[in-house]
């Protein structure tokens, strides 16, 4: 598909897009135009069409929820979005009660929640409408079903719908939930505070923050020495986008070549073989990632026994360390940056070699066999068909898995974390490392500085990241949706 | 009419609390495990003393340096009672995360050396915390196997001596705590502004006497002396046991530890002087405090005030003494015979003489570790050095609204 | 194909060739174990620290076990808190994390409704958000209903969203005939039977795979868990947590020989897990992988 078609194809997704949510709005109108008493009377009392067509156990439901909706409303929605556009004016303060040997609080403003109650409140609101105007339409659609005479559906029929016709409504109403709550309100919330200076001195309860605008995207793309995000930024984007790219291939390559050495048939004991390598997957990530930082650790063993036979010493002469008293493996931007990434290989190689094995084995066997018969040597073999077949595989995987390296918190945080100082005196100054990725740099702002601020401004930039490099690579990737080829 | 009610009031209450023994919940935050012992030690004392409340008390353990990361993090989950190092004071009470102290600070007060209590003092002059130890410093710890009396007045015998055995002198030059020793030795300044999240800083004159790129000329030829190693606490106390390290600079926390492996050589002494520019120079330190502070959240919060000034009272102080080697802050504990007889204790006290009050807004450690690292590394880029010290103090100096 | 086959008349230059591939191996085996045998021999060390000196310790002693299985009132070490708290977040989370997950797949896969597309589409928009952004924000929904610090918290932390991990089993989904479907539908069977009885059964892979995976994720996480339990009582702490401040800086040089001690005994379950189901773990993530 060339480009163009691409853009059309999607610009008619959009207007799909918007000509379904204008027909929505149509049919509730209509509804509501050409409806009866009961189903007009829905829009007030949502169960109103239902009860009075014999649908009583879902009217009645339908109308206690829309009792608690507008029962939220006084209670929940009203004092939170009210305070929305300033996030509170009343500071918190207190007075010691020297009777009840208790600190009496005023009734002060939290930033923080008044921001999260609002989400939730949009939220509720969102829901409450679109639920509104689905129930008109489905009012109007039992009245016209009972006018022509056709069969209501009793409340056993819709329930044995949602094991059936509408399955889907059961099984995804839990998730979804959770979801929502837990992921996307958490999400907007953390967006918006990007444009909030919620920090270090602005922090609730004791103290509010409010909105600035851009602000914070002014300051990360601006550069003096006393404010250094921008470089900071360029610098750990930079080394960001090389350690997935790294980390992402290093491993899968190595875990190809592993599988296919290991299950070479000229190998004897694979079984023997795969164990070894996976012992290190047995072990939880964090626990061999904290071994191995004590391992490489200036003071730790492995230079103890560098020193021991010279090595250091030599290094040392030919100018590649600078001190004599150790090999900084964790703790130099040039011997961290390639020891995180053999780190890496080293906890990861293991696991793509299992997936790798499991590819190989459904390899269709007359392939390699017919290319054999041809007089393909194995390394023809390996990069005409096993590799595009590996490939073919576990291509989409693969952008996902880089995708996935850009957040790779857990490798580099456990290793940098408390060993590893800057020397880069612009990076120090907004408190971030050579080999900081972008979100171990926003973890330290939000942890080490509560610079909550800037962390919401470096998430942003990281989803944007993501999103590029998604969009450019599965387009590349991906020709149509092979989605039922196998079914 | 109204006072009246308020007597009446307070009748009930006074009733009430003789009536029935009040539940309280309080949780306590000390610095690390080594702590217990002691800690609920105090929490028997202190149950012991207020019988008329059924008082439980949870300890947590959150590091005395890492206890304002915590505590912002959520003020409201943070726990009832806490220590820190006083170098957070700021960053707690700029975010009004201490309580003030109402019950009886002139108690607190009176019985701490003046240095603590004004530590523990906010911009308004009120008291927001509790003194609980004045060994938040550092000096110079050695084994007398290896060094005389006179060695260790300098750090350039020291390492000579070090170098000479082939054994180190441990220095946490990455560290801005530590490094803070030589520049102000020096003459040169890193004080907080009155606002309480900045810093003015003088690291990169050129007008003084001995001028910041001297400073830093002399840590370089020091990092670079084959008797001295960049060893923050953790490696030290790792060269301490295997012997490789036998001298280094650390403080009270680590006095069990380096005696431990030294037995009848261990010994300590205030901070050597240095060569800078050509002259003999004392080095410097930061004098610190451990604070207790309480949460004004804490739904107890009179309580939590009651516990926080026992776990800092003279008795507690002294128990903590003998438990951990840590110096009281309480002037009557500080006085008795065993704490002036602890070696580290008295270098601490010599070493009282050339130490400043630490007061460092935030943005202060970062610049200064990385200085350090550099230095450490022999300045790997060969960054023009007052260009290096530029940059530091910008950092250093740094609004904290970026 | 059989081994001895080919090693029954062996040329010379096979032999050398052999060898060559099997001290490659060994030695590539050697780098991936010297550290798990340093975390072994850790474990079994007299020294409290981790060794500095000698590779090999002195001395043996199984001390740091007992230690960590027995532990006194010491708050650094409370393991078997520990354990029983991830174990019972470990459970829990893999019972409802699967079900969300294998739900979520079905629907996805099999059925066909108008928000599928667009549901999928904001899925794979959502996961290219940093999670960490909005930790702080999960933290205070969980502080309203007073879930933080319980054991609860964490189960809703781990699960809640964990329908968005649907991928992989779809795809595993979208391999199963569409025809088998077909002839239950034919035999009367609604939706949910097809699920339950058909589709299922016949996903053993993947439900292996998504069930080692949701038990495993307490084990290993502990940013959230630091989060989430912030009480800094340390009997409330998961393994991940506990473990991770033994080696911080004020502990690391008296509980390394536990926090590796810790880490064996940890390493055995999961190691007998991957074991039994090694089979139905590749298979499962190959046959979910396909479609990615």
């Amino acid at each position: 598909m060339s480009m163009t078609q691409q853009a059309r194809g999607r610009r008619s997704g959009l207007a799909r897009a918007f000509s379904s949510v204008g027909e929505f709005f149509a049919g509730t109108a209509e509804a509501f135009r050409k409806g009866d008493a009961f189903t007009r009377l829905s829009a007030l009392i949502s169960g109103a069409g239902f009860i009075a067509r014999g649908q009583i156990v879902k009217g009645v439901l339908k109308t206690l929820l829309e009792a608690l909706i507008i029962y939220l409303i006084p209670g929940f929605i009203l004092p939170n979005l009210s305070k929305f556009g300033t996030l509170g004016t009343v500071v918190a303060q207190k007075t010691f009660d020297p009777v009840t040997r208790k600190n009496v609080w005023n009734n002060y403003d939290n930033s923080f929640l008044i921001l999260l109650f609002s989400v939730m409140s949009m939220a509720v609101i969102l829901v409450a409408v679109v639920l509104w105007m689905k129930n008109m339409r489905a009012a109007y659609e039992l009245q016209q079903t009972q006018e022509r005479g056709k069969h209501v559906n009793s409340f056993r029929d819709d329930v044995e719908a949602l094991l059936n016709k509408r399955f889907h409504v059961t099984l995804l109403s839990l998730p979804t939930l959770g979801v929502v709550l837990f992921i996307i309100i958490p999400l907007v919330v953390m967006i918006l505070i990007a444009f909030t200076n919620y920090d270090h001195d602005h922090l609730p309860p004791n103290a509010l923050f409010t909105w600035v605008g851009f602000n914070n995207f002014k300051s990360l793309f601006s550069m003096t020495a006393e404010s250094s995000f921008g470089y900071s930024f360029g610098h750990v984007l930079a080394w960001t986008l090389v350690w997935s790219v790294l980390a992402t291939f290093t491993c899968f390559i190595g875990g190809i070549l592993m599988a296919m050495f290991i299950n070479n048939r000229n190998t004897m004991g694979k079984r023997f073989w795969r164990t070894c390598f996976m012992v290190t997957m047995a072990v939880p990530q964090f626990v061999s990632l904290l071994l191995v930082r004590n391992f490489f650790a200036n003071q730790g063993i492995v230079n103890t026994i560098c020193k021991n036979i010279g090595l250091t010493d030599w290094l040392f002469g030919i100018g590649a360390i600078p001190t004599a008293n150790y090999i900084p493996f964790l703790t130099n931007p040039a011997w961290a940056r390639p020891m995180i990434i053999l780190i890496n290989i080293w906890v990861g190689v293991p696991y793509q070699m299992l997936i790798a094995t499991g590819i190989l084995m459904n390899i269709p066997a007359d392939l390699t066999e017919a290319a054999r018969i041809d007089g393909a040597n194995a390394w023809q073999s390996f990069w005409h068909i096993t590799m595009p077949y590996i490939l073919f595989v576990m291509g989409p995987s693969l952008v996902n898995q880089v995708v996935a390296n850009i957040n790779n918190f857990t490798v580099i945080y456990l290793l940098s974390h408390d060993v590893y100082v800057t020397q880069n005196q612009y990076m120090a100054n907004a408190n971030a490392s050579e080999v900081d990725l972008l979100i171990t740099w926003l973890f330290g702002l939000t942890q080490d500085r509560q610079n909550y601020k800037m962390a919401s401004v470096i998430g942003i930039l990281v989803f944007v990241v993501c999103a590029i490099i998604t969009l450019l690579a599965f387009n590349k990737m991906i020709k149509g949706d092979k989605e039922e080829s196998f079914q | 009419m109204k006072k009246i009610l308020a007597l009446v009031l307070v009748l009930m209450m006074a009733m009430t609390s003789v009536a029935f023994a009040e539940d309280i919940t309080l949780r306590v935050w000390v610095g690390d495990n080594n702590d217990e012992a002691w800690i609920n030690g105090v929490i028997e004392n202190f149950k012991a003393a207020h019988p008329d409340n059924n008082y439980t008390i949870e300890v947590g353990i959150v590091s005395e340096g890492d206890c304002s990361k915590n505590v912002l993090a959520d003020p409201e989950a943070a726990a009832d009672v806490f220590t820190f190092a006083d170098d957070q004071f700021n960053s707690l009470y700029n975010a009004g995360a201490l309580q003030e102290v109402v019950i009886d600070p002139e108690t607190v007060i009176a019985d701490n050396a003046e240095g603590a209590v004004a530590a523990a003092t906010g911009s308004d002059g009120a008291l927001y915390a509790y003194p609980a130890t004045a060994d938040n410093g550092y000096f110079m710890f050695y084994s007398k196997e290896y060094f005389t009396e006179e060695d260790v007045q300098s750090l350039d015998k020291m390492l000579e001596v070090a170098a000479a055995a082939g054994k180190k002198v441990g220095f946490p030059l990455s560290n801005g705590w530590y490094i803070y020793s030589f520049f102000k030795g020096a003459g040169l300044d890193m004080v907080i502004n009155e606002d309480g999240v900045t810093n003015t800083c003088n690291w990169n004159a050129t007008d003084t006497e001995i001028k910041g790129v001297d400073v830093v000329e002399a840590l370089l030829a020091i990092a670079q002396n084959p008797g001295f190693i960049n060893a923050d606490s953790d490696p030290f106390v790792a060269g301490v046991k295997d012997g490789s390290i036998i001298a280094g600079v650390s403080g009270t926390w680590n006095a069990n530890v380096a005696q431990e492996a030294w037995g009848d050589n261990y010994a300590a002494v205030k901070l050597p002087t240095f060569t800078v520019a050509g002259q003999q120079v004392q080095m410097s330190s930061f004098a610190g405090y451990k604070l207790v502070g309480v949460n004004p959240h804490s739904e107890f919060v009179g309580d939590a005030m009651d516990f926080a000034a026992f776990m800092t009272n003279e008795e507690s102080q002294l128990s903590r003494f003998e438990l951990r080697g840590q110096g009281p802050a309480n002037k009557a504990a500080a006085a008795s015979e065993a704490v002036q007889a602890a070696p580290a204790i008295a270098a601490l006290a010599n070493q009282a003489a050339y130490a400043t009050v630490q007061r460092v807004a935030d943005p202060y450690w970062t610049p200064a570790a990385t200085l350090g690292e550099i230095i450490a590394n022999n300045n790997p880029d060969g960054t023009d050095l007052q260009t290096m010290l530029d940059n530091t103090v910008a950092g250093i100096t740094a609004s904290a609204l970026q | 194909m059989t081994h001895a086959e080919h090693i029954s008349k062996p040329s010379r230059k096979k032999i050398v060739r052999l060898t060559i591939r099997h001290v490659v191996l060994a030695l590539l085996a050697a780098f991936w174990l010297i550290p798990i045998l340093w975390l072994v021999l850790n474990a079994f060390s007299v020294d409290k620290g981790p060794n500095l000196s000698h590779f090999f310790p002195q001395a043996f002693t199984l001390d740091h076990f007992k230690n960590i299985l027995l532990p006194g009132g010491d708050s650094v070490n409370q393991f078997p808190r520990w354990f029983m708290n991830t174990l019972i977040v470990g459970c829990f989370n893999c019972v409802i994390s699967s079900a969300f997950v294998l739900m979520v797949a079905y629907a996805m896969s099999c059925m066909r409704f108008k928000a599928r597309k667009p549901m999928m589409n904001v899925a794979i928009i959502l996961n290219l958000f940093p999670g960490f952004l909005s930790m702080i924000a999960v933290y205070f929904i969980l502080k309203e209903f007073g879930l933080t610090n319980s054991l609860t918290g964490l189960v809703i932390v781990y699960s809640a969203g964990s329908g968005m991990g649907y991928l992989i089993a779809k795809g595993f989904f979208d391999t199963i005939s569409k025809s088998l479907r077909e002839a239950a539908w034919i035999e009367g069977a609604n939706e949910f039977t097809v699920f339950w009885k058909i589709i299922l059964p016949l996903a053993k892979p993947i439900i292996v795979y998504t069930v080692i995976n949701a038990f495993l994720a307490p084990w290993m996480d502990f940013v959230m868990a630091s989060l989430m339990l912030n009480s800094g009582v340390s009997s409330g702490k998961t393994v991940a947590l506990g473990l991770f401040a033994m080696v911080d800086k004020v502990n690391r040089n008296n509980y390394f020989g536990e926090f590796c001690a810790g880490g064996v005994i940890v390493s055995i379950p999961i190691s007998i897990l991957f074991v039994i189901m090694q089979k139905f773990y590749v298979e499962g993530i190959t046959g979910g992988s396909v479609k990615g």
